[in-house]
């Protein structure tokens, strides 16, 4: 197949799959044209600068999927597809329904290059030509102690996002805040801990807090969160409990919960450090200090995407050295485009193999 | 409530404590009126709560608010002492004031006695009170202990000294002290190819704890250990289970057994979700009812977990999802840490 006609094949799958938003095959060849160069260099000697290029991807990929976002699993399979590529996929023992489904509605030859295990064998990591991993740091060591230091490896750790509303008066931006602290559970790398709000006047962080949790319900009645492991029911319940107690002591603390249930808490604190959330649709409220720099200082390593509010190039330039990869809208921070530059970087470009060729004479591009 | 009769429910829980006389129920509800009064923290944070009527449904503080808030009955002026938690990394340190310490020391010693403990302790692996005074496990240790009997000085644990006192040991000995103070001199002993063979009937209680170590090993290949380096079964072990929110503590013997404690000290397992009382059998989250804990707050809960067994407990431990998920431990460490500022 070539690079368009599976670009084809993937967009109308991907159109099955709502949350992965809307791709169109173009959009998909763009990743190619933006990351190597030309749509075509997949497939034969394509213009590249002065003269002419090849990229040449693995014949197998590894890719090892956690089960918190299967939008990370589905982009980083869907991007090696268009590679090309054979695919090995470990996905969690529990399975993750996304993507077997995905394969499951692939054309037959493009389903013909995943494979799918619970299991991580040694096998799939002597065939594999480059290994992607997502997971915890933990599960990245281990699985990266298996891997010869010579096989290229791309690991995605996990990462914090938040959100920042410089302007909103009407708290419109609470229902795309609760949308995005909400999807998936919050599990996912770009799923925001905190929204930083920034007061135009005295409490209306807390006011803000407020209505994030009329949304927070609303979003609940819709899309009830998953059931939770008894350890992080536990985990919820003892915040809560915190939070609770220092809200009768501290008008600095307030705090919002779901009522008879655990499916979502909001809280307030007017304190600009970084906390991170237990997750599960737990999420805080903070006035936004002048210097955010400073209150982010031992999350800056780890930062995944800022969601701001509104989202104007005007606000952006002091977030861009942050450490974060993305900044996008309050509402989109879930849905990043396939060019997002993950880790920093490219995808597409780290995972291939270039053959120049210059010929004597130029010749014509293909398209 | 006044002076007189602060002392008076004082002098009915020691004797509770010391004699069984009284009813733990209304001794609680007695208590807690009394520190939702004089407890100023306590008294906010139950004044949207509702009154109740067992003591069951008294209700309990996180073990943070000893952290963000005095809980005292009493003011500043008249605390005689503090005791703070070891800080495991990333939670900071809480800290439980105290104007007397008889209801802990009483505490203390008839919940020994009540584990069939022998009334001295001949070898602690901790450091003195005096060394410690912020440790409340020290200052338990020295009321059951003599000044010789500790092992750990200026921080260190006194590896040949103990070595020494334990092959001279030749009638039953008992030894007190943090799982990772015996671990530590176990690996000692082993890396320099040495073992025990303490006299039989010895005792040892182990107060579990590795804080701040960044290890933990299974309770079964501790208690291995104990066997390979000490020469004494698990039988003669038995876990100590208490912490420094509360002055009374709970006792098991070997592996796999249920955590029991004293009248004066109750232990409910709740459901992290409804916030009952999980069935028998079941398990959830642990909250004691801890009368010796007249001057600050009785119903603590806990971070840990446990299976309920009727009113008895088998202790599952810490949740080792309580940090947050996908982090590497280091972030979630720098996180916490920061967050205390």
């Amino acid at each position: 197949m070539t690079t368009r006609s599976i670009a084809d094949a993937l967009a109308n799958t991907a159109h099955e799959f709502p949350f992965l938003g809307k791709i169109t095959a173009q959009d998909l060849l763009d990743i190619v044209r933006m990351e190597l160069g030309h749509e075509d260099i997949l497939d034969g000697f394509a213009p590249y600068g002065k003269h002419q290029a090849r990229a040449f991807a693995p014949e197998t990929i590894l890719h090892i999927v956690s089960g918190n976002t299967p939008h990370a699993a589905l982009q980083s399979l869907i991007r090696c597809l268009l590679l090309n590529t054979h695919n090995l996929v470990k996905i969690p023992r529990t399975g993750l329904r996304e993507v077997e489904e995905f394969t499951q509605k692939l054309p037959a030859e493009l389903q013909a290059k995943v494979e799918i295990a619970t299991e991580l064998t040694d096998a799939w990591i002597t065939q594999a030509g480059a290994v992607i991993v997502f997971g915890s740091d933990e599960t990245i060591h281990a699985i990266r102690s298996r891997v010869p230091a010579s096989k290229p490896f791309f690991a995605h750790g996990h990462r914090v996002s938040f959100g920042i509303v410089y302007e909103d008066p009407t708290f419109a931006s609470t229902v795309d805040a609760a949308q995005d602290a909400s999807l998936f559970d919050q599990q996912g790398c770009l799923s925001p801990h905190i929204f930083y709000i920034r007061e135009q006047k005295p409490g209306d962080a807390i006011r803000y807090a407020g209505q994030l949790a009329k949304e927070m319900e609303a979003f609940q009645e819709k899309h009830p969160r998953g059931a939770l492991s008894a350890e992080e029911a536990a985990e919820i319940f003892h915040l809560r409990t915190s939070y609770r107690f220092r809200a009768a002591n501290d008008v600095r603390v307030a705090c919002w919960e779901s009522v008879g249930n655990d499916a979502w808490t909001v809280i307030y604190e007017d304190d600009p450090w970084f906390v991170a959330s237990c997750l599960n649709r737990v999420v805080y409220v903070k006035p936004l200090p002048d210097n955010l720099e400073t209150f982010l200082t031992p999350v800056r390593q780890w930062l995944g995407a800022i969601g701001i509010w509104p989202c104007e190039p005007r606000f952006v330039e002091n977030l861009a050295t942050l450490g974060a990869s993305r900044i996008c809208a309050i509402g989109q921070m879930q849905s990043p485009p396939f060019t997002w530059h993950q880790e920093n970087s490219q995808t597409l470009a780290n995972l291939v193999h270039w053959v120049d060729f210059e010929p004597s004479s130029p010749i014509e591009s293909k398209s | 409530m006044s002076k007189q009769s602060t002392n008076s429910l004082e002098v009915r829980i020691l004797n509770f404590i010391q004699n069984g006389t009284g009813n733990f129920g209304k001794l609680l509800l007695e208590t807690f009126h009394y520190q939702r009064e004089h407890n100023k923290a306590y008294g906010n944070y139950c004044a949207n709560l509702s009154e109740p009527k067992t003591w069951q449904e008294i209700p309990a503080v996180p073990q943070t608010a000893f952290r963000h808030f005095p809980m005292r009955c009493f003011s500043e002026n008249e605390t005689i002492r503090t005791f703070r938690t070891s800080g495991t990394t990333g939670e900071g340190f809480g800290e439980h004031h105290f104007r007397s310490l008889d209801l802990y020391e009483s505490a203390a010693r008839k919940g020994w006695e009540n584990a069939s403990l022998p009334d001295r302790i001949e070898i602690a692996l901790l450091p003195t009170p005096k060394e410690a005074p912020h440790s409340s496990l020290s200052c338990m240790a020295g009321w059951l202990a003599k000044s010789d009997a500790f092992f750990i000085n200026e921080g260190v644990l006194q590896l040949e000294r103990l070595r020494h006192v334990l092959n001279l040991a030749t009638e039953p000995v008992t030894l007190f002290g943090t799982a990772l103070a015996f671990l530590n001199y176990f690996e000692w002993l082993e890396s320099k190819g040495y073992r025990h063979q303490i006299p039989n009937y010895s005792r040892v209680v182990e107060t579990g704890g590795y804080k701040g170590s960044g290890r933990e090993i299974p309770k079964a290949e501790l208690y291995h250990k104990f066997e390979t380096a000490l020469g004494v079964s698990a039988q003669a072990i038995l876990n100590e289970y208490g912490m420094t929110e509360l002055s009374s503590q709970f006792y098991t013997r070997g592996i796999g057994n249920t955590h029991i404690g004293p009248a004066w000290a109750r232990a409910m397992v709740i459901d992290p979700v409804s916030g009952h009382e999980v069935p028998d059998g079941e398990q959830g989250v642990l909250k004691i009812y801890d009368l010796a804990n007249l001057d600050s707050v009785s119903a603590v809960l806990t971070r840990d977990f446990a299976r309920r067994h009727g009113a008895h407990f088998e202790l599952l431990g810490r949740d080792p999802a309580a940090l947050p998920r996908g982090c590497s431990r280091n972030a979630d460490e720098t996180l916490q840490r920061k967050n205390l500022k």
